[in-house]
C-alpha cells in the first residue's frame, strides 16, 4: 500500500471502492452468467433463466462437438493460428531486426510505407483481397487465410519488434561479429533470446488478434468443412437463436483461450496493447 | 535511439566511395555485404504487405471505378460513386452510422472516472484494471452473442422486467431498442482499454503540482478539474478519435452476430454495407467505392479532429 496517493481522504475511499466494485460487476456479471447457462439444460435455462442452475450438464458441449461441427473448427483455428503465427513471427522479426540494427537501404521510406498500412481500414481490403484469392485459387483453403493473417498483421509485428530488438546493446551485437558469428547465429543466439520479452507480447497480442477475427475467416473459407470457431460459433448464433444454452456453450469455448492468455500474461497484454496505440 | 540506424546508410556511402574510412569501421566489401544482407532480411516482410495491403488498397480503387462481377469489368468511371451518393439508402445508413456515435461520450465518460478512480490507487486496483480489460480479449463476435443473449426475449434482463413487473421488451425488432443495445455492447467491449490508455496519461502528471494545490486548499474535484483533466487532454484526444474511428469501421462484428443489419435496413452500418454490396450484389464495384468513401471519410475525420485538438491545445506541441 505504499503506492497508495494520498490525496483522498480515508473517508471517501469506501464509497469509490464500492463504485468500482459495481462496474467490476457489471463486467462479470454477463461472462458468468453465460458461463452458468453453458453447463444448463435448456428446459431448465426456459423454466429461470435468472436463476441458479439445477443441475450442471455437459450436454451443450457434446451436441456443439458432435452435432455442429465445432471440434473440426476448433482444429482448424489452431492450425491457421499455428502457421500463421510462427511464420509470421520468424519474418517480422528478420526484418525487425534488420531494420533496427542493420543497414537497410531506404530503411526511412520501408517504416513509413508500413506505418501508413497500418491505417488502412479492413473493408478496403476485403474485395481485392477475396478477389486476388480467387485468382490464385487460394478462396476456400486454409492456405489462403494465414497468407492474409500473415500480411495484414505484418506492418505492426514489423514495428513492435523493431522497437524491441533497438534496445539491444550494440556491444553484445558486435562482439557476437567480432567471434565470426554470422547474421543468422546473430539473430538465433543472440538477438532473439535477448528479445524474449517483446516477442512473447507480440505472440499474446497477434494470437488474440486472429483468434478473434471474423470478417476474412469467414469470406475466405465458405465451405463449412473449412470453418474455423469464431465464424462457425457467429453461424450458430445467427442460425439458432433460440437455443441459448447452446450458443453459450460456444461463447465460452472460444473466450476461454483469451481469457486464459489474460490471467496468465496480463502484464504482456496490457503493456503490449498500450503500445499497440498506433494501430 | 533513432539516430544510428539512420545514419548507418549515409556511414557505408562514405565507406564505399573510399573516402578515408574512419576508424574501427568495417571495410567497404563487408559493408556492402551487409547491406545486402540487411535487405534480403527485410525483404519477405516488404514483399508480402506490398502484395497482400499495398496492392489490394491500388486494386480496390481500381474496382470502384468498374461495373463488376468479379470476372467482368466494365469501365464506368465515377460512376459507381455517384450511384452511391445519390443513394438515399447510403444516407439512411450514414445517419445510423452516426447514431452509434452516441456509445462515444458514454466510453469515454466511463473510462474517465474508471481511471481517475483507479489512479487513486483505491484497494484492488490492480486486480480492477485487469478485469475492465476482459472484455477487450473477446472476439466482437463473442460479445455481440453474449449482449444477444442477454437481450433476447426470453434473457435475462427480460426476466429481469417481468419480475419487476413490467412487459418483456422484444429488444431486437425495432430500430431504436437494437441500436440500444449494441451501444451497450460497444461500451462494455470499449471502456477498458481507454481505461488502460488514460491512466498511462493519468501516470505522467506530477504529483508534486497536486501536493502544491493541496497545500493552497484546493479540495479533491477543483484539483481534478483544473489539474488533472486539463493535463491529460493531449490522451483524451487521443481516445476521442480512436473511438470516432472505431464506429465508422469496428461495427462489423456486432451488427453481423446480432441484427444481420435488421429490422430492415435500420442498423446496417457503413462497414456492414460494404459487407452486403459486396458479397450479395451483382456490382462488386460499388461495394469498392463505398470501401474507398468511408477510407476517405475516416481519412478526413482525422484530420479535422487533429486540427480542432490542436486549437484548442495551447502550450502542447
Amino acid at each position: 500500500m505504499s503506492e497508495t496517493s494520498s490525496t483522498l481522504s480515508k473517508r471517501s475511499r469506501t464509497p469509490i471502492f464500492l463504485a468500482l466494485c459495481l462496474v467490476a460487476v457489471s463486467i462479470a456479471f454477463p461472462v458468468v452468467f453465460i458461463g452458468s447457462s453453458a453447463f444448463r439444460s435448456k428446459a431448465d435455462y426456459l423454466l429461470n433463466p435468472f436463476g441458479l442452475p439445477e443441475s450442471l450438464t455437459l450436454e451443450n458441449f457434446v451436441a456443439l462437438w458432435n452435432n455442429y461441427g465445432i471440434g473440426r473448427a476448433l482444429g482448424n483455428s489452431l492450425t491457421v493460428i499455428a502457421v500463421a503465427l510462427t511464420l509470421q513471427l520468424l519474418i517480422a522479426g528478420l526484418a525487425g531486426f534488420a531494420m533496427a540494427k542493420l543497414p537497410v537501404p531506404g530503411v526511412k521510406y520501408i517504416r513509413a510505407g508500413f506505418v501508413l498500412v497500418m491505417l488502412v481500414p479492413g473493408q478496403v481490403l476485403i474485395i481485392p483481397t477475396y478477389l486476388l484469392l480467387s485468382n490464385l485459387g487460394l478462396v476456400g483453403s486454409l492456405q489462403g487465410l494465414m497468407l492474409v493473417y500473415i500480411a495484414t498483421g505484418m506492418p505492426f509485428a514489423v514495428f513492435f519488434l523493431s522497437v524491441t530488438f533497438r534496445t539491444l546493446d550494440a556491444n553484445v551485437l558486435e562482439a557476437a561479429r567480432i567471434d565470426g558469428a554470422g547474421f543468422w547465429r546473430t539473430f538465433l543466439s543472440v538477438a532473439v533470446p535477448m528479445g524474449i520479452p517483446g516477442i512473447a507480447t507480440l505472440a499474446v497480442l497477434q494470437f488474440l488478434a486472429m483468434w478473434n477475427e471474423l470478417l476474412f475467416a469467414y469470406i475466405l473459407l465458405p465451405n463449412d468443412q473449412l470453418r474455423l470457431l469464431t465464424p462457425a460459433l457467429a453461424q450458430i448464433g445467427g442460425r439458432f437463436t433460440s437455443d441459448q444454452t447452446l450458443v453459450s456453450a460456444g461463447l465460452i469455448i472460444s473466450s476461454l483461450p483469451p481469457l486464459i492468455l489474460l490471467a496468465l500474461a496480463s502484464r504482456y497484454v496490457m503493456s503490449g496493447l498500450g503500445a499497440s496505440l498506433g494501430r | 535511439m533513432t539516430a544510428p540506424t539512420q545514419l548507418a546508410p549515409g556511414a557505408a556511402l562514405t565507406a564505399a566511395s573510399g573516402a578515408a574510412p574512419p576508424p574501427r569501421r568495417p571495410a567497404a566489401g563487408w559493408r556492402r555485404r551487409e547491406r545486402i544482407i540487411a535487405s534480403l532480411a527485410v525483404a519477405p516482410a516488404l514483399l508480402l504487405v506490398l502484395a497482400f495491403m499495398a496492392y489490394p488498397v491500388g486494386y480496390a480503387l481500381w474496382i470502384s471505378l468498374h461495373r463488376s462481377n468479379g470476372v467482368r469489368y466494365e469501365w464506368l468511371g465515377l460512376g459507381n460513386y455517384i450511384d452511391l451518393l445519390g443513394d438515399p439508402l447510403l444516407h439512411q445508413v450514414f445517419v445510423t452510422n452516426l447514431l452509434f456515435l452516441v456509445a462515444v461520450p458514454l466510453v469515454i465518460f466511463t473510462a474517465v472516472i474508471c481511471a481517475v478512480l483507479l489512479h487513486e490507487r483505491i484497494r484492488g486496483w490492480k486486480f480492477f484494471r485487469v478485469l475492465f480489460f476482459v472484455p477487450n480479449v473477446l472476439s466482437t463476435a463473442v460479445v455481440g452473442l453474449m449482449f444477444k443473449t442477454l437481450f433476447s426475449y426470453r434473457g435475462p434482463i427480460n426476466a429481469a422486467i417481468v419480475a419487476t413487473g413490467g412487459q418483456p421488451i422484444d429488444f431486437f425488432s425495432q430500430a431504436g431498442t437494437s441500436i440500444f443495445v449494441i451501444v451497450m455492447a460497444l461500451v462494455w467491449s470499449g471502456f477498458g482499454y481507454q481505461t488502460l490508455i488514460l491512466l498511462s496519461g493519468l501516470s505522467s502528471i506530477n504529483p508534486e503540482m497536486l501536493e502544491a494545490a493541496t497545500m493552497d486548499g484546493a479540495g479533491w474535484w477543483k484539483r481534478l478539474w483544473y489539474i488533472t483533466l486539463p493535463s491529460i487532454r493531449g490522451v483524451l484526444a487521443l481516445v476521442t478519435i480512436l473511438n470516432v474511428l472505431y464506429t465508422f469501421t469496428s461495427l462489423f462484428g456486432f451488427i453481423f452476430v446480432m441484427t444481420a443489419g435488421g429490422p430492415g435496413y435500420d442498423t446496417t452500418t457503413l462497414d456492414y454495407l460494404i459487407y452486403t454490396l459486396a458479397f450479395s450484389s451483382s456490382n462488386l464495384g460499388q461495394g469498392a467505392a463505398l470501401a474507398v468513401l468511408v477510407f476517405l471519410l475516416i481519412g478526413g475525420l482525422t484530420l479535422v479532429q487533429l486540427k480542432v485538438f490542436r486549437l484548442s491545445d495551447g502550450e502542447e506541441s
